[in-house]
């Protein structure tokens, strides 16, 4: 079994790793992709990610091609067929890592320690191997030759997204780090930089972070925010609603589009936003029911972080892994048979203002899970830049899932690791909101206030308000969504 | 009155045909006949006064009153009189007709006479000859002789051009006292003199009556003013931005070769062997049916096919696959097609959209130079968008989002511009307006042209290298 990495490193640098992450300006990429230039670049693994990078790449002018499986290959499977229709040349490990002057792990985390084991000894002396998630170095403790140099490249988008925005002349948002023990040239910046221009990412913004601050932030928002309390989220309210006697295709359609919308919101504007989008006497109720949600649920998101962070929520998954996956399985079955994803989304007309009005709990979910997740995560010792995009920036694309997917499809989607964690997440959230649900009605789920008079009491809204934007994860968003605006288009 | 005109061809002296004409005036209706110069408006107008020989199809209900305002009319009245002096066999300096008796000929209503006279101001130069009066003086007669012959149609030709501000406010008032008795038929080139009072317009082109538009049609009256526009408009296509240079090209080397180039989909070939080499300053139209490889044939060129990286392409310098970037290529090349079209959903302004050519890109990620914002501002001139210049691209109709996205290809001076059937899914008034904008673009650039297209109607001037592509 493997070894945690972080447990191994002193405190003192396990700090300093946890708060390694800055927004780099675009200035600082003068040099292109000079650093990849006429080196051979060789991808493993042929998904929507391995693919996307893969023709950016290409068509930055870097020499790129794919190593398959021999079965891959035999077999002519999807992988296959994505690259050689590309034009891409593809090879057996044995054929092309030996050849390779970087090679690019984008298989799934969980083969990652087989893929590496198998092509970390056909890897040239002094070769680079580059990563898109850390959890391999960080939390299985892949030891890496030393001659080579290890880096992680992690555009925050799906590869769909990667391409895309590469061909319109933009890029996604992307992170990167050197994993210091393993940069015995030192060129790995060097090179981590080169891959985000030669993917575009650098348009769009790069943030410099380390392999453990990137593991530790992503696990902890996509199990507690991003999935878990938009699952759970999801569950209750259309219990309740159901419950309440709201049309169940209604309720269905109110949960499943409402996520989208009401997170929309939040991408542009941060909670202070999402919340401005309500009526004043709704914004004081969602704020109150989120200020009880986060006292609630606190211990929880404690509890997740500590077990992120001291490893047992690897060792627990890893476990399963070993076991045939029998937990993460049993549990996307159960999801496939609640009572939300099983009913249609109706056939009504629902307004984008409605979805707020209506949706007042879920707003108040949202902004309970991106505070805590944010406030666990900087209390961690994550720096907020970290935080945020692992909470906030976050929440909408896989809101985006649920619109398109719901739950069942959404957890198939997104990496093992989420969905493992989503599930942990939401079995233990479900009881512990047990008795909050039991005083809500339809005003906060379903139906929106009943108000004749939508008065309220003037220091109570400039103190919720002032409360809104003082939060830190609203600082930290502003100052990076000015980044953005600046860099992505001057619409 | 209700005047019908039926597949009526009509020649002015061989020099000039109006083919095939279908209109229909009535009574309760006030026109306006507009087009560029040299289209035929003249004489459309001309017609209903009984100008030109007709060579097949009917005119009918035409009134026998009708008053003319036109420059062939009032040079014809000048020879008139020239001609009467020329006449004159007896030694004595000829006086001329006086312009009293010019405007009383043929039992004109004298009241009518005078009260116009006095509106146009032209008391002091009734006792003058005809023949010493200035340009603007005999229009001023030749106008007062029109509206005092109380005819049952009026037709003005350019009735506007060379007026003092004073005069032209009042004749357009006069003639708005007009509309309840008399229908009028105008001849004008520029929207913003059309009356309030027309109901109705005429576009004319290549002699023939293109569009008729009812004013009240917001949408159709506003494509036809940037149609107008961009056909009457002194404006010429802007200049490259000088600090954003594409690098010199080989001027030896071709912009493209293509050397024996294959395009497989599924294992099914679509385009075998194809050799095909666009030299400088050629201009070429790329025809075939659909599916025979028309559009993964230019986006090889473009290098957004995937498989540009297994043929043996050569483009503006670089040998495909050789360690270049998309980007060296796109920036010499701009590109137009309706995949472009969808693919650029964006809410950008149109400034930015026009400068986001500069880039290659969808939308616009770089701060623009004051040079880029300003050479923007032309194109949007040119096109006639000056007043919106913020509008969100995506609030735009389809015809005026192609319009742009040509601009936008265009801004750079890119050395090849592609125009990947840059008329599919337009109208009729949109299309000239596209066709229109690429004719200007193409004349007098240092661009090449690849053109696709199989409509033989959208032909452009100029292109004269073809390349068929069959199914496969």
């Amino acid at each position: 079994m493997s070894n945690n990495y972080f447990n191994t490193l002193p405190l003192r640098e396990q700090l300093e790793q946890l708060a390694k992450c800055r927004f780099m300006d675009i200035s600082e990429f003068p040099d292109g992709v000079e650093a990849l230039k006429g080196k051979k670049m060789v991808v493993i693994g042929c998904g929507a990610q391995g693919l996307a990078q893969g023709m950016n790449l290409r068509d930055s002018g870097c020499d790129v091609s794919y190593a398959l499986r021999e079965a891959a290959i035999a077999e002519k499977r999807q992988s296959w067929k994505n690259a050689t229709e590309n034009g891409f040349v593809v090879g057996t490990y044995e054929e092309l890592i030996p050849t390779a002057d970087v090679v690019l792990n984008l298989t799934p985390d969980k083969q990652h320690t087989a893929v590496v084991n198998a092509v970390m000894p056909l890897m040239k002396e002094g070769a680079c191997l580059s990563y898109s998630h850390g959890f391999n170095i960080v939390e299985e403790g892949m030891q890496i030759r030393d001659d080579l140099t290890v880096i992680m490249v992690a555009p925050k988008c799906p590869g769909s997204e990667v391409r895309n925005e590469y061909v319109r002349g933009f890029g996604v948002p992307t992170l990167i780090a050197v994993h210091e023990d393993n940069d015995p040239k030192g060129e790995g910046l060097a090179l981590a930089k080169a891959y985000a221009v030669g993917t575009g990412g650098h348009k769009a913004g790069v943030l410099m972070s380390s392999f453990i601050a990137e593991v530790k932030s992503d696990l902890m928002g996509e199990q507690t925010i991003l999935c878990g309390m938009l699952q759970t989220g999801s569950l209750l309210c259309f219990d309740k609603m159901v419950e309440e006697g709201i049309e169940p295709g209604y309720a269905s359609k109110l949960i499943q589009y409402g996520w989208e919308t009401i997170t929309e919101a939040l991408k542009y504007g941060g909670v202070t936003n999402m919340l401005d989008r309500l009526s004043n006497p709704a914004k004081i109720k969602a704020f109150d029911l989120a200020e009880e949600l986060k006292v609630i649920m606190r211990p929880l998101y404690n509890k997740h972080q500590d077990d992120i962070i001291d490893g047992t929520f690897s060792r627990v998954m890893m476990e399963d892994w070993a076991n045939d996956d029998v937990n993460l399985l049993g549990w996307r079955a159960e999801t496939a048979e609640t009572a939300f994803e099983k009913t249609p989304a109706g056939d009504v007309e629902i307004s984008e203002q409605e979805y707020f009005d209506n949706g007042i709990l879920m707003v108040a979910m949202v902004k309970a899970g991106v505070e805590l997740a944010f406030e666990t995560m900087t209390a961690a010792g994550i720096i907020a830049d970290s935080a945020y995009y692992e909470s906030l920036h976050e929440t909408p694309l896989i809101a985006n899932t649920i619109a398109r997917k719901k739950l069942y499809e959404m957890n198939a989607t997104i990496s093992d690791t989420a969905e493992y964690g989503c599930y942990l997440y939401n079995h233990a959230c479900l009881p512990l909101l047990a008795d909050f649900m039991k005083d809500i009605k339809t005003d906060v789920i379903g139906k929106g206030l009943d108000l004749e008079d939508t008065g309220v009491d003037n220091a109570r809204l400039i103190e919720v308000n002032a409360a809104l934007r003082a939060h830190p994860v609203e600082a930290i968003g502003t100052t990076l969504r000015g980044h953005m605006a600046d860099m992505k288009k001057i619409v | 009155m209700n005047i019908r005109l039926d597949n009526l061809t009509v020649n002015f002296d061989d020099r000039f045909q109006l083919d095939e004409i279908n209109w229909q005036l009535d009574d309760s209706q006030h026109w306006v006949i507009t087009g560029a110069n040299g289209s035929g408006k003249s004489a459309l107008a001309a017609i209903l006064a009984g100008a030109g020989e007709h060579v097949s199809g009917n005119l009918e209900g035409v009134p026998a009153k009708v008053g003319l305002v036109s420059f062939e009319a009032q040079a014809e009245l000048i020879e008139r009189e020239r001609k009467k002096d020329d006449a004159d066999i007896m030694d004595v300096i000829s006086e001329g007709t006086p312009v009293h008796e010019i405007l009383s000929e043929d039992g004109r209503n004298p009241e009518l006479v005078n009260q116009l006279v006095t509106m146009f101001k032209l008391d002091t130069l009734v006792d003058r000859s005809f023949r010493k009066l200035s340009t603007g003086e005999s229009r001023k007669v030749m106008l007062i002789r029109a509206l005092a012959s109380e005819p049952d149609l009026l037709i003005l030709d350019e009735p506007f051009d060379g007026l003092d501000a004073h005069t032209l406010e009042m004749l357009q008032q006069y003639l708005a006292t007009l509309v309840e008795t008399v229908p009028m038929v105008l001849v004008l080139n520029r929207f913003d003199e059309f009356p309030d009072f027309i109901t109705h317009i005429a576009y004319v082109d290549h002699g023939r009556l293109q569009h008729q538009i009812d004013r009240n049609n917001s949408d159709a009256y506003n494509e036809l003013y940037k149609l107008l526009h961009l056909k009457t408009t002194d404006l010429a296509v802007p200049a490259a931005d000088p600090e954003n240079d594409i690098p010199r090209l080989d001027p030896t080397q071709p912009l493209v070769r293509l050397s024996s180039i294959n395009i497989t989909y599924d294992g099914h070939r679509i385009i075998d062997s194809l050799d095909w080499t666009i030299e400088r300053n050629q201009h070429w139209q790329l025809s075939g049916p659909n599916g025979s490889g028309k559009t993964g044939l230019l986006s090889l060129i473009t290098g957004d096919h995937p498989q540009c990286y297994v043929n043996d392409i050569f483009v503006f310098g670089f040998k495909r696959g050789s360690g270049e970037s998309i980007w060296q290529i796109k920036q010499f090349i701009g590109y137009v097609s309706t995949a472009l079209q969808w693919e650029y959903k964006v809410g950008t302004g149109l400034r930015n959209v026009i400068i986001s050519g500069f880039y290659d890109s969808i939308g616009l990620y770089t701060k623009a130079t004051d040079k880029q914002k300003q050479i923007a501002d032309e194109w949007l001139a040119l096109l006639g968008m000056t007043d919106r210049a913020d509008t969100p691209f995506n609030k735009l109709s389809y015809g005026d989002q192609r319009l742009l996205l040509i601009a936008r290809a265009m801004v750079k001076h890119p050395p090849l511009l592609i125009l990947d059937e840059p008329c599919l899914g337009l109208d009729d008034m949109n299309r000239q307006l596209v066709l229109a904008l690429i004719e200007k673009i193409c004349a007098g650039s240092e661009t090449s042209v690849l053109y696709v297209n199989h409509h033989p109607e959208d032909q452009i001037k100029g292109i004269d290298n073809y390349l068929a592509l069959e199914k496969k």
